[in-house]
């Protein structure tokens, strides 16, 4: 069984989803995993699913553009590399950095910069900007996963250096914290 | 994935309502330390409190970094001196003291609690000399705090402990005249006291307690004073069962804090997790005040009509959300209500709004009791004693812990201020009626017997 990886993006109305799964049905594929956002006007949805023998990648993005023709939606279907191996991720802890403060252009790559630049991944990012001086206006929440044998008190010290250049107000914080104040 | 909402909500707590963890203390038992002679005494004491406390500072400011929330207290629990160290004298006694701010100063620790006596039903040898070295003790050192447990519901009170605690915080707050009896500011006098309150200056181990053991104080009043606010401001009707369902909820995350913190302190520590104590416990800052809530509440000032009810409703609230928080919820777990402490509250004495007599009756619905509370110098050693002893009946009646901190300012009169400093803050001096005048009741010492609630068996 083959897998293959659906991305559909496009502004958002009703239907979409429903549109996109009815032609996988249609096809016999199975839908493994789905994920939508919707950032302000735009919908972008990601779908992992498997092909019977028969169905190709390319035919079933032709299948899918077809009927999302009405929705002028932008299609990309294309197989899932293979599982294989992967190499274990390294061992890390889950932090959840904030920043507030006025908006400028390039915030996001700076600050991403120093998280890339020690082996962090971003799990989730979430990021408003919609100027003014309200704290939560302008604020971008990165989830990451902090590996547990890199300098932990130099990736700190750079991140509020990178936020103090831009004049931001940063917090990193164990995920815990969160979870522990607000699920039960 | 965490939701926008939860990640604000939690930031302006730390950031703008002052949660914190209050303090992180560490419980150490003394027990195997005992000898009759001084020397050997106070080297095992040092070595044993170095061995065990040695990373807790360290420990707690790792741990506070990594969650963003400060630990801003550490501190130490010893076993009770007055049993620890029970073949002393008074010298003897002192030099404990002595030996005990050291290690309070050598380990970073900014209080060391459990220069403790427990005299509710008798008063031992070992227990005479603590209470005779007490005004001493808390002059000279900086760091260690005191407390006698003079009263409980299943002993009743033990008027002969209560009138030697009068005359101790009279000749403590003598000895320190010039910094306005600082000396009484370390000193509570207890009903039913608790094993494993981390609050100072009361903390001490009890003796059921294990070798080691962590225990936690979080605080959190701003953040309920806060929560209040915002909902009156979306909710103006909100009705006080509704309230109190909010109080409720904030403790209840507020908890969460403590617990997450107090257990990852622990298992760094290699030490057991103890308990979590929920206690609004304010500072002098803005912000950060037990007598604001009563003002969102819709009073005019924590001391007006409505004032007991008011706090019979959150002392419950917090209580219930603590509860449902953790397994582990002990110490004194309620709202303090320190005079000096609490700026909120201090303005209220100096504008008439909260009398002793209105304090001391809403310490019957709230934790603790007549807490840094100073008094006019000229209060007699027996009129003390009887404050004492009324706070007391409250605790041993009603099942529950009191205390009292009381401060009689030399030289000073009612109306004027006492300054004690930092966290201590500062204070109008609180008329006392008949203060100076005798008390003929406090002498006829003696116990006054268990009342019928001890009869539980």
């Amino acid at each position: 069984m083959t897998k293959v990886i659906i991305s559909v993006l496009g502004k958002d109305r009703p239907g979409i989803v429903a549109a996109v799964s009815r032609v996988l049905f249609e096809c016999d594929c199975n839908i493994e995993n789905v994920s939508q956002t919707i950032l302000q006007t735009e919908f972008a949805g990601i779908f992992i699913a498997a092909i019977p023998a028969g169905v190709t990648p390319e035919g079933l993005r032709e299948g899918l553009a077809a009927r999302l023709e009405a929705f002028k939606m932008y299609v990309q279907v294309k197989p899932l590399a293979a599982n294989g191996s992967p190499a274990p991720p390294p061992a890390a802890e889950p932090f959840v950095i904030t920043t507030i403060g006025p908006d400028a252009k390039g915030l996001v790559a700076r600050i991403t910069a120093v998280i890339a630049g020690y082996q962090v991944n971003v799990t989730n990012l979430l990021a408003v900007f919609k100027g003014g001086n309200e704290p939560g206006d302008n604020i971008m929440i990165y989830e990451v996963d902090v590996p547990t044998d890199i300098d932990q008190q130099a990736f700190r010290r750079d991140l509020q250096n990178q936020a103090t250049a831009l004049g931001l107000r940063l917090t990193i914080q164990h995920r815990n914290i969160f979870s522990a104040m607000n699920r039960i | 994935m965490l939701s926008y909402q939860e990640i604000i909500s939690t930031l302006e707590m730390l950031k703008n309502e002052h949660l914190d963890v209050r303090t992180v203390t560490l419980g150490i038992n003394l027990f195997d330390c005992a000898s009759h002679d001084l020397g050997m005494l106070k080297t095992r004491i040092r070595d044993k409190i170095g061995r065990i406390a040695e990373a807790l500072v360290p420990v707690c400011d790792q741990v506070g970094d990594k969650y963003g929330i400060p630990i801003v207290n550490k501190r130490i629990a010893v076993s009770p001196i007055a049993v620890v160290c029970a073949p002393l004298g008074p010298d003897g006694m002192l030099e404990i003291a002595r030996t005990l701010d050291e290690c309070a100063r050598s380990m970073n620790v900014d209080f060391i609690g459990g220069f403790s006596a427990l005299v509710e039903k008798g008063i031992a040898a070992g227990d005479r000399a603590l209470i005779a070295a007490i005004p001493e003790a808390l002059t000279e050192t900086e760091r260690v705090c005191a407390s006698v447990n003079v009263a409980s519901t299943k002993a009743g009170i033990n008027m002969d402990a209560v009138l030697l605690m009068g005359r101790a915080i009279k000749t403590a707050a003598e000895r320190t005249a010039e910094r306005d009896g600082l000396a009484c500011a370390k000193l509570c006098v207890f009903a039913n006291i608790p094993q494993d309150v981390p609050f100072m200056a009361g903390a001490y181990l009890g003796i059921g307690e294990p070798d080691s053991v962590i225990n936690v104080g979080v605080s959190g009043p701003g953040v309920v004073r806060k929560a209040v606010d915002r909902a009156l401001a979306a909710h103006p009707d909100l009705d006080l069962g509704q309230l109190s369902d909010l109080i409720k909820r904030t403790a209840c995350k507020v908890t969460r804090v403590g617990e997450l913190i107090g257990r990852e302190v622990a298992e760094l520590l290699k030490i057991r997790f103890g308990v979590v104590d929920l206690s609004l416990a304010p500072t002098p800052n803005v912000g950060d005040s037990v007598g604001e809530i009563f003002q969102s509440l819709g009073l005019l000032a924590i001391g007006v009509p409505g004032t007991t009810a008011a706090l019979a409703l959150l002392n419950d609230a917090v209580k219930k959300g603590g509860a449902f928080a953790s397994s582990h919820v002990g110490g004194l777990s309620g709202a303090f209500i320190p005079v000096s402490e609490d700026l909120n509250i201090s303005d209220a004495v100096a504008a008439g709004h909260l009398s002793l007599e209105k304090l001391e009756a809403i310490t019957s619905v709230c934790s603790v009791g007549l807490d840094m509370v100073a008094l006019p110098g000229d209060t007699s050693a027996e009129t003390l004693s009887a404050i004492i002893a009324d706070e007391m009946a409250i605790g041993v009646i009603n099942k529950k812990t009191t205390a009292t901190r009381l401060i009689p300012v030399p030289g000073k009169k009612a109306g004027d201020r006492a300054y004690f400093g930092g966290l201590l803050g500062e204070s109008v001096i609180m008329a006392v009626n008949n203060g100076a005048g005798p008390n003929l009741f406090i002498r006829h010492g003696g116990l006054i017997p268990a009342p019928i609630q001890s009869l539980t068996n």
